[in-house]
């Protein structure tokens, strides 16, 4: 017996929300109104990769591919974006209903050393692996990431300070 | 004596720039070669490359004045040109040039220091009659003090370096209560920037336009103005487009402005090339802010519409020839406008983005013009810059010069790094920027995000990582198992692995 | 026989009460949580048309006691069976949350300890997809010996075929140990958690409150606990990455992993191999960054991820070839070993071994994790097990120094002297005792006290140091490395050594088996 969730489009929902819709198998058109285009991926010596849209080529960079997320640099602008099906949709829907979300993230020391550089500040807005401070330990600078996506609400350390395991050195507030 | 060999004590691309006027004025040049960047633009177009790899000081020699001097001696140069940043307003540099017989290729050590030092080149302008915004007589020595000149000349006040600029300690306060803390705070950081915490304090304007006028001077005591700039659109003090003339002055505001501009170039006893910078209020006043004694990054713009190669007469100049150019011949003719192309992420306020430059492509339309110092292989070193091309276009009047803009903005091809590409592409199509009515606060204020993008990019970079996903996930394939490959397994081998257990 | 005959008609009839229990109602249940049924997860996992389920129509057993009362369902609760995935035969069992809350009954556990049996039999790979109450309570003992003779299986069938597991929905309670014992747990965020004592015993005993997710939740496993092996945000994309995953592996310890058509997009000599590590040894930089340039393009899949990130594990494949790739992480914790890190790169090492894949290991590593933490929990047994696990495994083992390979840490992570079969060095890398900075303290303790400016005399005896001991070359010229390497010829040289060792064979000691460490 074999009912297999047929996924027959894709959804792709940018980092601000917007979704965009394909119907599978992909293919290399796309409809806008009444008429259909071409685009293509392409990649040679001169231009490294791109996609050609309507006669004009677009510089195109994969940066980071992780799961179903994908961060894409196109134009010189990146964008992130989440892959998902039908079911997997209703599912992030479902699951948003019904969880309570994290408000606050708080980050910590994950090791004892020196704060050498503070590269945010209260206000400024991160995404999940944006470096926040740099910690140096063991001889080595260390990246301290952000584990989400958020606006910093308070920076409790600055540069030149020692730190200790678990201290708090930066709040965030989860978007 | 005359200038016969040129070292260029600076890199990237204004190498490259003074390097191109010298081989058409057949005067050879001298580059130096650093371990950090071996392999960059700028050797390819020096006579002679001087190989500095070897050298493990800590001091980048591009600030390092005894060596710069015996590097010019020992390659027989007798003139230095310090292009900008780096040692360009160093009066000891230039002086020491002086000392060792070497012809340097810009002002008098004396007009440097003069104008270097803020509340000198205050009193200048004040004792001239030059137009100012009320401030300190002197440096402030302590937070008492700044209190009450502050209440004297009335918020909002803003504290800046005696010793230099950019932006570095400076404060804008507003309130009284603040004062204390933004003195202290301006005072270390101009300590450490400029080693010298001297601080002084100016009435603080509110949206002001930034203003340039290009000062060209000899030897003999002729001094002109090139007509003006348009350096209004700005991040934190660092400039990113630049225009010339500027749709804020007319005629007569220009010839006042001018000549107050040469006014107080003639304080000094100017020469060579030198800009005096004013802001410009909403109520058409004009305040002296500083004279930058160099050339200046943005200086094409003024090229291309008077037609005068600024580092030719610099050189002339500095060759003691007098200036050939009479203020009356000096006629604007179109615009100008050049976009700082830097290795910045625009999407994340503008933060430095180093990197290697894979692939560079730049429009050759006749209506544009490329500095730069980049070439593809080149890397973005973040010790030095992170420019990596100033793209300036011209036009017979604003509009056309916007439009070319827009045109050769969608023809830049550079991968490798994030560029500040978008934000010029927003720029050219913002209501602001098109009327003309921006101010310095435009960036801060005017704009709630800093990037273009035109209708379909999104869509066709989700397209992108959809295609991605179904390549990578969705693909049924037949992968077999491992034995019915021919996967070079010998009998003996899998005979070995049975027997073994 | 005529189709409208009498035994022809309860077939048929059987076979539409099966379709009725599997209704669409009944998959509102899971799908109104977000989940997948049981069903729909075999289709999704298996190529289609290719499953063929067993024992379909068995009913729960007869309880020896009347306690409750269970449904007379088909199935008992667990679907099983055999097909293909990307053409290959596995066999698979997946635990149905809508029939009796998936829980383990006596027949439920026969049918999973049936298609193990058949699994060890054919040499094939077996996957499971857990989504289960528990023990099924009505049944007593029974279930109970019902997980035992699952965990039995699973523990000889250990190293001899490929276990997977899915955790799809609770595991809680002895169910925990059916994954534990696998090789590698899946795991799917926010709708599955496993524990052995669950929240409300937690606040019985301990007066605790505590969630699901905290207790036991996928993110849990995945970083903490080290359980979970491979975290998704949905069942699809787990699933999918199952089958992913499942291509890098043998069908069992006696074949070859299979071998996939290489586009030839990863090119053998890259210079940006040589930007990579910064210049700077206190710098750290991204490990992944070099791997990514090393193997086949797109084929590094990375294993537990979250869990001891200062030392990352996964496959990979080089022209085509499987590789199990252990590297350090100079990017967190500066990639020092510590006991997370040790625990999991010996089992992912001892997996590799048992299944024949070869391994390259990329070392970057100043030590271990200094503390009383580390010292105190066992870092010394922790540590042991890294290095047993290598010197007892008799696979290829190619080991690339990038950058720092100090004392112990050095021989640990697959040096020469433990048998590795090829050692290559970057020009970056330092091999010593110890760090410069340690060493120069300790040997010019004297100079450095009586010296009138021992900050400018500590720079200067570091770099002689840095030049004179711990450069790759000494190493080199002493034979207890192969060779220095350009970075830019890195993946050309590893595809030629592994295709020299790929005959490699060596007698394992003959014992019932060593004592390791554990």
């Amino acid at each position: 017996m074999n009912d297999k969730p047929r996924i027959d489009k894709l959804y792709t929902l940018s980092s601000e929300n917007r979704k965009f819709s394909f119907s599978l198998p992909l293919r290399n058109k796309i409809r806008i109104g009444k008429r259909v285009y071409e685009v293509q991926l392409k990649s040679d010596e001169k231009y490294g990769t791109y996609i050609l849209w309507k006669n004009r080529k677009y510089p195109v960079e994969i940066i980071r591919s992780r799961q179903n997320k994908y961060e894409i640099l196109f134009n010189d602008i990146s964008y992130i974006f989440t892959v998902e099906t039908p079911f997997s949709l209703q599912r992030m829907k479902v699951l948003n209903s019904t969880r309570v979300k994290a408000e606050k993230e708080i980050v910590r020391a994950p090791m004892p050393g020196k704060i050498i550089d503070v590269l945010i500040r209260e206000g400024s807005t991160v995404l999940r692996g944006e470096p926040l401070v740099i910690l140096e330990a063991m001889k080595m600078q260390n990246e301290i990431q952000s584990p989400v996506n958020g606006t910093v609400t308070k920076v409790n350390t600055k540069a030149n300070t020692n730190v200790m395991k678990e201290d708090v050195l930066v709040e965030i507030k989860v978007e | 004596m005359k200038i016969n060999k040129i070292l260029i004590a600076n890199r990237g691309e204004i190498a490259v720039r003074i390097m191109k006027t010298a081989r058409l004025m057949k005067i050879r040049t001298v580059a130096i070669k650093t371990v950090l960047e071996p392999n960059a633009m700028y050797l390819s177009f020096a006579d002679e490359v001087f190989d500095n790899t070897e050298d493990v000081s800590e001091i980048p020699v591009f600030l390092d004045i005894e060596k710069l001097i015996s590097i010019a001696v020992n390659t027989g140069s007798n003139a230095v040109h310090p292009g900008y940043g780096f040692l360009a307003e160093s009066a000891y540099f230039a002086q020491k040039c002086l000392d060792n017989k070497i012809i340097y290729i810009g002002p008098s050590p004396d007009a440097i220091y003069k104008m270097g030092n803020k509340m000198i080149a205050r009193r200048l302008a004040l004792k001239n009659g030059i137009p100012m915004a009320m401030g300190s007589e002197g440096n402030i020595s302590n937070e008492e003090e700044a209190v009450k000149i502050a209440e004297r000349i009335g918020y909002p006040v803003i504290i800046k370096a005696a010793s230099g600029g950019g932006g570095r300690g400076m404060r804008i306060v507003r309130k009284s209560e603040e004062m204390e803390r933004m003195f202290i705070t301006a005072s270390k950081e101009a300590e450490k920037a400029f080693n010298d915490p001297s601080v002084f304090i100016e009435k603080y304007i509110e949206n002001p336009k930034h203003i340039e006028f290009q000062i060209l001077g000899d030897t003999k005591g002729n001094i002109i103005h090139l007509g003006e700039r348009e350096c209004s659109i700005q991040r934190k003090h660092q400039k990113l487009l630049e225009e010339a003339p500027s749709c804020a002055l007319d005629i007569n505001l220009r010839k006042k402005m001018g000549s107050m501009a040469v006014q107080i170039a003639r304080a000094v006893n100017y020469y060579s090339a030198g800009t005096v910078e004013f802001l410009l209020d909403s109520d058409r006043n004009f305040y002296f802010m500083e004279m930058n004694t160099r050339i200046q990054v943005e200086h094409p713009v003024t090229e291309l519409i008077t037609g005068i190669d600024l580092i030719e007469q610099q050189i002339r100049v500095a060759n003691k020839e007098p200036l050939q150019i009479k203020q009356e011949d000096v006629k604007l003719k179109g615009w100008a406008i050049e976009c700082r192309i830097n290795a910045e992420d625009v999407q994340a306020g503008f933060a430095p983005n180093p990197g290697k430059i894979e692939k560079l492509s730049m429009p050759t339309d006749s209506y544009i013009r490329v500095d730069t110092g980049i070439q593809e292989g080149s890397s973005i070193v973040s010790s030095y810059d992170s420019m990596i091309a100033k793209l300036i276009v011209q036009g017979k009047d604003r509009k056309d010069a916007i439009n070319h803009c827009k045109m050769a903005l969608d023809k830049v091809w550079i991968k490798g790094t994030k560029t500040t590409l978008p934000f010029f592409r927003l720029l050219v199509r913002n209501q602001k920027f098109l009327d003309g009515t921006f101010t310095t606060a435009f960036i801060e204020k005017d704009l709630d995000r800093f990037y273009y993008n035109s209708e379909y990019e999104e869509m066709l970079a989700a397209w992108l990582a959809t295609k991605l996903f179904v390549d990578e996930n969705l693909q049924e394939s037949s992968i077999g198992s491992g034995s019915d490959n021919d996967n070079d397994m010998s009998p003996w081998l899998l005979n070995k692995r049975i027997n073994q257990f | 026989m005529d189709l409208s005959g009498k035994s022809y008609k309860a077939f048929l009839e059987r076979q539409e009460a099966l379709r009725k229990q599997y209704s669409v109602k009944q998959a509102e249940k899971q799908h109104s949580k977000g989940k997948l049924t049981a069903r729909e997860r075999i289709s999704l996992l298996f190529d289609e048309g290719t499953f063929e389920e067993i024992d379909a129509f068995v009913t729960p057993a007869n309880q020896p006691v009347e306690f409750g009362k269970v449904e007379r369902t088909y199935g008992d609760g667990v679907i099983v069976g055999h097909g293909k995935v990307n053409g290959r035969l596995v066999f698979a069992f997946a635990q149905d949350f809508t029939v009796m809350g998936g829980s383990l009954g006596y027949v439920h556990a026969k049918k999973i300890v049936k298609i193990q049996e058949m699994a060890l039999k054919m040499g094939t790979p077996i996957i499971g997809m857990m989504d289960s109450g528990g023990a099924r309570i009505q049944e007593g003992v029974a279930s109970l010996s019902g997980y035992a003779s699952i965990f039995n299986n699973i523990i000889h069938s250990s190293g001899i075929i490929p276990q997977l597991c899915v955790i799809m929905g609770p595991a809680a309670g002895g169910a925990v140990y059916s994954p534990a014992l696998t090789d590698f747990v899946f795991m799917v965020n926010h709708t599955s958690y496993m524990f052995v004592t669950g929240p409300n015993v937690v606040k019985e005993v301990l007066n605790e409150d505590v969630t699901f997710d905290e207790l036991g939740g996928a993110e849990v496993h995945g970083s903490k606990s080290g359980v979970a092996h491979m975290i998704y945000d949905d069942e699809e994309n787990t699933i999918l990455a199952l089958k992913k995953f499942l291509a890098y592996l043998p069908s069992n310890n006696v074949e070859n992993p299979p071998v996939v058509a290489d586009e030839n997009s990863t090119p053998d000599i890259n210079e940006k191999l040589r930007d990579i590590v910064p210049d700077d040894p206190n710098k750290a930089y991204d490990v992944k960054e070099i791997i990514q340039l090393i193997v086949d393009r797109n084929s590094f899949f990375e294993t537990a991820e979250m869990f001891a990130p200062n030392l990352v594990t996964g496959f990979a494949r080089l022209k085509g070839k499987t590789i199990g790739v252990v590297a350090n992480q100079p990017k967190v914790l500066a990639g020092v070993l510590d006991i997370n890190s040790s625990t999991k790169g010996a089992r992912f090492i001892r997996f590799c071994d048992a299944f024949n894949i070869p391994i390259l290991t990329l070392e970057d590593v100043p030590g271990f994790l200094p503390g009383k933490d580390q010292e105190h929990a066992g870092i010394i047994r922790h540590g042991a097990k890294l290095l047993f696990a290598y010197s007892e495994a008799t696979v290829p083992r190619i080991t690339v120094i990038l950058r720092k390979a100090y004392g112990g840490a050095f021989i640990v992570m697959n040096s020469k002297s433990l048998g590795g079969d090829f050692s290559f060095a970057w020009p970056t890398a330092e091999i010593a005792v110890m760090g410069p900075d340690g060493a120069v303290a300790i040997l010019y303790r004297k100079e450095l006290l009586e010296s009138k400016n021992p900050a400018e005399m500590k720079k200067e005896l570091v770099k002689k140091y840095r030049d004179k001991i711990a450069n790759p070359f000494i190493a080199d010229e002493l034979g207890y490395i192969d060779e220095v390497i350009d970075p830019a010829v890195t993946r050309q040289k590893i595809i030629s050594a592994f295709s020299a060792l790929s005959n490699k064979w060596v007698k394992v000691p003959s014992r019932k088996h060593g004592n390791m460490p554990l």
